[in-house]
């Protein structure tokens, strides 16, 4: 589905990501996990078309579309929710979603059908008619996802869509992912939740300085000695013994 | 039948207003003050498409609006032509000179692409001040009556007629970009451009078929308001004052709204009329007006800042509030 051959993004003196190799596959479930600056996000804007790296390519679904536009990437059924959400706030969440749903569809009847749907599959029936500014945070990040799910992507790249949520909010929204999942959608997950994300991935990646520094499923990235230096740190070896 | 909307009310209660108008009275002061709202307010609303719809707010389309009226009074006073002729080739002449704004939008935000957009209309202003072989320099250019509709010597009614036909064809296409796909998608490219770029929008041409659709709009209207004025100068045509009217009636009336440019030039222009009829002829007292229009203008922003069509929806709500 997606294949990354030694990204690699500066800004200025700075490697933000760098050489990084990945492969996944069709309807898989993959996590990144990372410190903070760890060019996860970064890497995102990379797949998603929003920055051109400097070294490496992309090829989705055995296409090269490095450098191209987002939305000609968005097109070919790869999209991305942003990890500060950025909703059409003076336009209802109905209308939200239905101009993702336009990309695909021609009329605006069967984008508003379409829109209904996926606002219902997301639990945002209630607030299909308000703003989307007046929305609280939990339901920004669910809109986030609602609207791109209503392009119809193949592969979506979820940006932190659980932080700043409580423990039900982070279970609703933990439901929704996997929903989306048994859809057949593939996801590539960025979280900072560990418990989350072993929960979540099938597979975890580990970013640090750009770079990828393990790979492995949940429970081999906890055992990783990098990854527990790197990221979890003491307090979690000492809370798993 | 289906119920229409407050505001679509509200545009057949002006708009046939306007169309009676001439059934009623044949006073020529009248007559003219109909004919300059609904121009003033077709001209916003070419305004609104790119400012309002797009989100791309110039300071520049006396630009456009330049263009037109030169482009039609050239060819009726120095070819001889159809001023028809010279409101297509101003047309196409503004829409070139809109994918270059429309390029600067997609470089500069906010207000760097406002100063650029003043800056474009100024380098127009200058060179058709300086290029005296051509344009007749800041003399300006007298455009010659000659009766008839194809020479666009018409009486005030016809005018009127005309003027109306071009207002509701602008209602019509922003009516159109609040329903339609192109439209929606416009306003995803004015509420966030990234995220609209990652649903699938190609946020940058877009940006730019806006402000191309908006710039021959408004000198379709500078046109026909050379041919309707019967002069045209630089220092007027390109005015950054123009500008700011375009930008004014939208913003006042309702930005992004359909109706709002034709309600804010409703109140604009009969309020900017009626104040320099009154003031004028008391000597000292002669720019009175434009401190009374300034004072109006800052209430309205003060008070109002989503424009007289945000006022009635404000309205509408309270009292759908006190019914529940």
């Amino acid at each position: 589905m997606l294949t990354l051959e030694r990204i690699t993004k500066r800004f200025g003196g700075l490697t933000a990501v760098r050489a990084v190799d990945l492969e996944v596959g069709a309807g898989e479930l993959l996590g990144i996990i990372g410190p903070n600056g760890a060019g996860k996000t970064t890497l995102f804007n990379v797949i998603s078309g929003y920055y051109a790296p400097e070294e490496g390519r992309v090829l989705f679904q055995g296409q090269d579309v490095t450098g191209r536009a987002p939305h000609a990437i968005s097109r070919l059924g790869l999209t991305r929710t942003f990890q500060i959400v950025k909703p059409f706030g003076n336009l209802s969440v109905s209308d939200n979603v239905m101009i993702g749903a336009l990309t695909r569809l021609g009329s605006t009847r069967e984008a508003r059908a379409e829109a209904e749907r996926v606002i219902a599959l997301c639990g945002l029936g209630p607030y299909a008619t308000a703003r989307a500014k007046a929305l609280p945070v939990a339901l920004r990040k669910r809109l986030e996802v609602a609207r791109a799910l209503a392009t119809r992507p193949r592969l979506l790249l979820l940006d932190e869509v659980m932080a700043g949520l409580n423990p039900s909010e982070l279970a609703g929204i933990i439901d929704l992912i996997r929903r989306v999942h048994a859809e057949g959608v593939t996801l590539i997950v960025i979280e900072h939740i560990m418990a989350a994300m072993m929960r979540l991935a099938q597979r975890i990646i580990m970013l640090h300085h750009g770079e990828k520094i393990a790979e492995g499923t949940p429970a081999e990235i906890t055992r990783d000695r990098r990854v527990i230096d790197a990221y979890l740190g003491e307090e979690f070896t000492l809370a798993q013994a | 039948m289906t119920r229409l909307p407050p505001g679509r009310w509200a545009a057949v209660v002006l708009f046939g207003a306007a169309a009676l108008t001439p059934l009623v009275v044949r006073d020529s002061f009248i007559l003219d003050s109909v004919i300059l709202i609904l121009l003033w307010g077709a001209l916003s609303a070419g305004w609104n498409i790119a400012g309002g719809y797009a989100g791309q707010v110039s300071l520049g389309h006396a630009a456009f609006f330049g263009l037109g009226a030169y482009a039609a009074a050239l060819m009726s006073a120095r070819y001889q032509q159809s001023p028809w002729l010279g409101l297509l080739v101003g047309v196409a002449l503004s829409m070139c000179a809109g994918a270059l704004i429309g390029y600067l939008s997609n470089r500069l935000r906010g207000p760097y692409f406002a100063l650029s957009t003043i800056a474009f209309a100024e380098v127009l202003r200058i060179v058709a001040s300086r290029w005296r072989g051509f344009t007749a320099g800041s003399e300006g250019v007298p455009v010659p009556y000659r009766p008839g509709f194809w020479t666009l010597g018409l009486s005030h009614v016809a005018w009127l007629y005309l003027i109306l036909a071009v207002a509701l064809g602008c209602y019509a296409l922003q009516v159109y970009l609040e329903r339609s796909r192109v439209g929606y998608q416009l306003a995803g490219v004015r509420e966030d451009e990234d995220a609209a770029e990652a649903l699938g929008i190609a946020t940058r041409r877009l940006k730019i078929k806006a402000i191309m659709v908006s710039a021959a709009v408004t000198s379709l209207c500078g046109s026909l308001w050379a041919q309707y004025v019967g002069f045209v100068d630089p220092a007027h045509v390109f005015s950054i004052d123009l500008s700011i009217r375009f930008a004014l009636n939208s913003i006042i009336g309702g930005i992004g709204t359909a109706l709002g440019p034709f309600l804010g030039s409703v109140l604009i222009t009969s309020l900017e009329t009626y104040l320099r009829a009154t003031f004028s002829g008391i000597p000292g007292f002669s720019g009175t007006y434009l401190i009374i229009y300034g004072v109006v203008l800052i209430l309205i922003v003060r008070f109002a800042p989503e424009g007289l069509t945000g006022i009635a929806a404000r309205w509408r709500l309270r009292r759908a509030r006190a019914h529940a």
